[in-house]
């Protein structure tokens, strides 16, 4: 399963860990990377020195290539990039918007972009403007979401780039993987799954959410606003409901989301809490280490291959 | 000339009534666009008039009168 990803990025399987704020920190990054995947740290609205001691963190522990998520919504966005271009960060992806101004820079200094995309068009323009891949991501992954589904999105910006896609959203063990690259990607981004690994730092109550959610418990709230969050199914999400109903204002509903990710993922309120993770939460039954996680992707990957073969 | 063109492709791309689509316009405010449909907008116009609108100046770009005059200025028409 070599793909154009492995070769341009010099990984052993081209699995991304997916960046998610607060939770992918250098210890799960390290861990993917050490695995043969991307690990991917993740800048959410942290500061250009949190980022810096983190990439740090992680060269202390792996040589192997590692990547870093700039949300670009964030207010320290500006210094995140810099921080970035003078570590020489291997590879970058971006969530929530266009890199566009960015993209230079970067390719000057080396590092490899591969911005998420949730249509066609923004997939189209950032291959325009230079990016070495795209990650398209489908309504199905967890924290913030598009509206299209994988299964619709990836063939379709597939035909539109030549470009390597990489396709997230509703991924977590080798059949799905096998479907993505039936679709035509090249590579995964896989989030959930892997915050239920031994290595990944969030609270033990988040994983344990995971685990005992079922189909139907990662919901999008806050639609109104333009920015929904894919959630499981809590007191936090009901409250979001309500303010929806009662078509609060937009403010409001933002205002009930500040700092709920971190009650979540660090003091382990997963009731008050905001539980990001993907649809496919129902799928995930067990903590293990990374190590182990990719290698029974590959092995599932596999089987299903050559079940289809006949 | 440019605004009735730039009209025609907003009006396809956003799937609103031509007539609706005034230079005070905003794309957000009044035409229900979302930040993709901006992108993939001025994609269109950049296809259709051979200009590229650097990422800087399409930031600022909030209404139909704003896109109207970067192409003025732009090209020969």
């Amino acid at each position: 399963m070599r793909t154009r990803i492995c070769e341009m990025l010099n990984i052993k399987y081209p699995i991304f860990q997916g960046g998610m704020a607060w939770v992918s920190t250098y210890h799960l990054a390290a861990a993917v990377s050490e695995a043969g995947g991307l690990g991917i740290i993740a800048a959410g609205n942290a500061d250009a020195e949190y980022v810096r001691e983190q990439i740090k963190r992680i060269r202390q522990i792996t040589d192997k290539p590692f990547g870093v998520n700039v949300m670009l919504l964030s207010p320290y966005v500006d210094e995140v990039m810099n921080v970035i271009i003078e570590e020489r960060v291997p590879v970058i992806t971006t969530g929530a918007g266009n890199p566009g101004k960015y993209i230079r820079a970067l390719k000057e200094a080396g590092t490899k972009i591969i911005p998420v995309v949730p249509s066609v068009a923004l997939a189209k323009k950032m291959e325009k403007d230079g990016v070495d891949g795209v990650i398209a991501e489908g309504t199905e992954s967890g924290g913030h979401i598009g509206e299209l589904t994988t299964m619709c999105l990836v063939p379709q910006v597939v035909d539109a780039v030549t470009i390597p896609v990489i396709a997230a959203g509703g991924i977590a063990d080798g059949r799905g993987m096998l479907a993505a690259f039936a679709l035509g990607a090249e590579g995964v981004q896989i989030g959930t799954r892997f915050v239920c690994s031994e290595e990944c730092t969030v609270h033990l109550n988040y994983k344990n959410a995971i685990i005992s959610a079922k189909d139907r418990d990662a919901v999008a709230s806050g639609r109104s606003t333009g920015h929904p969050i894919r959630c499981l199914k809590n007191k936090l999400t009901r409250e979001f409901d309500k303010l929806e109903e009662q078509r609060a204002p937009k403010e409001d509903i933002e205002k009930l989301g500040i700092g709920a990710l971190r009650r979540a993922v660090i003091e382990g309120d997963v009731d008050k809490g905001s539980v990001m993770a993907g649809q496919i939460s129902g799928l995930i039954k067990d903590i293990k280490p990374c190590k182990e996680i990719i290698e029974d992707l590959i092995k599932d990957y596999q089987n299903t291959l050559n079940k289809l073969r006949g | 000339m440019i605004f009735e063109k730039v009209k025609e492709r907003i009006s396809d791309i956003l799937g609103v009534d031509a007539d609706e689509v005034t230079m005070e316009s905003s794309f957000m405010d009044d035409l229900g666009a979302d930040s993709l449909d901006v992108v993939e907008l001025i994609m269109a116009l950049e296809e259709e008039f051979e200009i590229e609108i650097p990422d800087e100046e399409a930031e600022k770009i909030q209404t139909v009168g704003d896109v109207v005059e970067y192409i003025k200025e732009h090209t020969d028409m």
